[in-house]
């Protein structure tokens, strides 16, 4: 049953450019249809998300204790770390805005780095899960990633339009660290190969 | 099939990639751990010290929001705000820039800068805007993180390049701290304090010249108030002299170099000057020799005040000094010696002999018969100035004298010999024998009444005689209007008028045919005889 589990235990290969099946008898290192790179998993997906999501983790700490924005009123500024921004927001009874913010800028990042963390750490350590539930969290994770873009699509809407010469609003060093956080994890996301998941499962 | 299971080449290949991989994809997160290390260290090493001021208010200040600034560059941040213990005044947590651990010592000073308008100007006006900021003074001294706040700015904000002096004046008028010092007109520094003197006779007022300035303040400077409108009136007309305008309204202080002075005068910090109450006093020469004399003066001296000039020959060369009174109880005689200063250096002597001590000179000139007098300043307010001059006939009339300083002989003032001839005719109006005088009037007065008595009864007799005229008048009356009807009979255009004149015209006729018989017998006198001859 295992054996016939998947393509690879069968002798195939599947491009992954364009989906053509490669018998590994023909011990081609290239696709004969469209000429790509072939390998059965993606290469070194374990290391390169491991390397991305450090990364994040690094990133993530001057995202959270930096300001993001820095409001220049009259030359006295006014910086907002993405924490104090939405309670700032909560204090001012704007609670489904600072829900949002609450959740595209800390909920959405700080999950999708343990939901990866915990993708790499069960293929490292074969932990025998289901599979079919983790490959759900998976593809939430790589669909989510984007949308957490929120907090710099808003600075960077703001810093345009808010700019008077008396009333400026400049982009802290945190914004930064976050864009970088949510594009690490995009691509620690889309490094992984969630084939991972299932290659380890003994009892499919 | 088993061939599949173990595939050569899937080892062999991701061997290869770990080789070629393994260390490109992991410098990403050594980047990330540098950068955000970098970030985190540099926040953590720019964090100076905190430091705790008190403050009386926390009027304007907010955290996180009000900068700490000095020469207006932040130097520190508002963290914190809080009740102090003695539930009086407010402690404020300020997390300072790094470099700033230097001068926060002791001495630094902070306070609160808030828009502040004044006759001066308007200071702090950016702060309407951006809210107060804490400003702080840097002072070099021990290392200190607890401050006191102040209430109000220094005057000096800055370490700026300069001398201080001070100044002493009897009336503060409307300076403080702030008033301005000009030097020909330019603002060169001004008062930084003043405190009254310790036995309370003077104040003292500690000013600031700035750097370029301080150089003539001088041994012979002059400082004086130069606040307000000065209108003096001279020989050449009326003269207008004002301040700034702003000294106008908050008062100034200026000061003038003696030409005189080289730049070896220049006097060291906090050496005390005297400031004139205004310009024409402060460009009056000092006299540092004075004498002392006393003048005893036998009449009022209302009008006569402490600091009244001495003018020889309508010249000051002193001033009143002094005036009191003293009653001797056993004769009860009323003395008072006024105290004069007179300053000898204000005099040129010409043919001064040697040796010759003011005192000696003035007893030369007392027996050339140099007299003080009072004399009437001003004739609108009664103020009165001693005058000295020569009266070679008065006498010299010393007096008891106990203020120890030489009398100076007085004479009596042109007033009060006129009010001394005055008497004098009184007197003699006095000695007048005035009852025989009233009594011969009296006798003069009756037989002026029996007169007038004899003059009545004439009248009454010409009363009488005036009635008789008149009953005379009335006959004539009559006489006249008896006359008025006859005259009235004879108006133009009556009867008997008419009648009248044809009476007349033939009276005419006959007369001319007289006239013509008279000369036809003049002609013929026969015709009486022959009768007429008919030819």
């Amino acid at each position: 049953m295992q054996g016939k589990a998947n393509a690879l235990m069968q002798g195939f290969i599947r491009c992954h450019d364009c989906g053509y099946l490669v018998k590994t008898a023909d011990q081609l290192s290239a696709c004969p249809r469209c000429d790509s790179h072939l390998h059965a998993r993606r290469p070194n997906s374990l290391q390169r998300t491991a390397a991305l999501l450090f990364s994040s983790f690094f990133l993530y700490i001057p995202a959270n204790i930096f300001p993001i924005m820095n409001v220049n009123q009259f030359g006295a500024g006014d910086p907002h770390t993405i924490a104090g921004g939405i309670i700032e927001l909560f204090n001012s009874g704007m609670v489904p805005i600072g829900l949002l913010v609450l959740v595209a800028s800390i909920l959405v990042p700080s999950l999708k780095l343990i939901g990866i963390g915990l993708l790499l750490l069960c293929v490292h350590f074969r932990w025998q899960i289901n599979a079919r539930k983790w490959t759900v969290m998976y593809r939430v994770i790589a669909f989510v990633g984007r949308w957490s873009m929120l907090d710099i699509f808003m600075i960077s809407i703001l810093v345009d339009l808010v700019n008077f010469g008396a009333v400026q609003i400049i982009a802290g060093p945190a914004a930064t660290a976050f864009a970088a956080v949510v594009i690490l994890t995009m691509f620690a996301a889309e490094n992984f190969d969630p084939r991972l998941l299932w290659d380890n499962q003994q009892n499919l | 099939m088993n061939d599949f299971i173990e595939p050569p080449y899937e080892a062999a290949d991701a061997e290869i990639n770990k080789k070629r991989e393994l260390p490109l994809i992991w410098l990403l997160p050594l980047c990330a751990l540098l950068v955000s290390g970098w970030l985190i260290y540099k926040t953590v090493s720019e964090k100076g010290p905190e430091i705790i001021i008190n403050f009386p208010s926390a009027d304007g200040l907010e955290v996180d929001k009000t900068k700490i600034k000095y020469l207006d560059v932040e130097i520190g941040k508002v963290t914190d705000i809080a009740i102090n213990k003695d539930m009086k005044t407010i402690d404020v947590t300020a997390e300072m820039h790094k470099e700033s651990s230097s001068y926060l010592t002791n001495s630094t000073q902070f306070w609160v800068v808030r828009p502040q308008i004044g006759l001066s100007g308007v200071t702090g006006l950016n702060t309407l805007m951006s809210g107060a900021y804490i400003a702080i003074k840097p002072e070099k001294g021990k290392r200190e993180r607890h401050f006191k706040g102040l209430d109000i700015p220094p005057v000096l904000e800055t370490n700026a390049l300069g001398k201080k002096f001070v100044l002493e004046t009897t009336n503060i008028g409307s300076m403080g701290p702030g008033t301005p010092i000009s030097f020909h007109g330019i603002n060169v520094g001004e008062v930084l304090d003043y405190e009254l003197a310790k036995n309370a006779d003077k104040i003292k007022l500690t000013v600031f010249v700035n750097a370029p300035y301080d150089q003539f303040i001088r041994t012979n400077t002059r400082f004086w108030i130069d606040s307000g409108i000065d209108l003096s009136a001279g020989a050449d007309g009326f003269k207008l002299r004002t301040g700034p305008l702003s000294a106008l309204l908050g008062g100034g202080i200026a000061f003038r170099t003696d030409p005189n002075d080289k730049a070896a005068d220049i006097v060291p910090e906090n050496t005390p000057f005297q400031l004139f109450d205004g310009y024409d006093q402060s460009t009056e020469v000092i006299y540092h020799r004075t004498v002392k004399v006393v003048m005893y003066f036998n009449e009022s001296v209302r009008g006569l005040a402490i600091g009244a000039p001495v003018l020889l020959r309508g010249i000051p060369i002193g001033k009143v000094t002094g005036i009191n009174l003293e009653i001797d109880v056993k004769t009860v005689d009323i003395e008072i010696p006024v105290l004069v200063e007179v300053e000898p250096d204000r005099i040129v002597m010409i043919n001064k002999p040697a040796n010759m001590t003011p005192k000696e000179n003035i007893a030369h000139l007392v027996a050339k018969g140099l007299r003080a007098q009072l004399q009437t300043g001003s004739l609108l307010t009664g103020q009165l100035f001693v005058a000295l001059d020569l009266f070679p006939q008065s006498k010299v009339v010393a007096h008891n004298n106990h203020t120890g300083y030489p009398e100076f002989p007085t004479t009596p003032s042109a007033m009060n010999q006129i009010m001394n001839s005055a008497q004098a005719v009184l007197d003699k109006i006095s000695k007048l024998p005035l009852e025989t005088m009233t009594s011969e009037i009296n006798k003069t007065l009756t037989s002026l009444q029996g007169t007038s008595k004899a003059a009545t009864k004439t009248l009454v007799t010409a009363n009488g005689t005036l009635s008789t005229a008149d009953k005379t008048l009335s006959s004539a009356d009559k006489a006249m209007s008896s006359a008025q009807q006859v005259l009235t009979t004879l108006e133009p255009g009556s009867t008997t008028q008419y009648e009248l004149n044809q009476l007349l015209q033939e009276l005419t006729q006959t007369a001319s045919s007289v006239k013509q018989l008279t000369n036809y017998l003049e002609e013929h006198p026969e015709s009486l005889i022959r009768g007429k001859n008919e030819k």
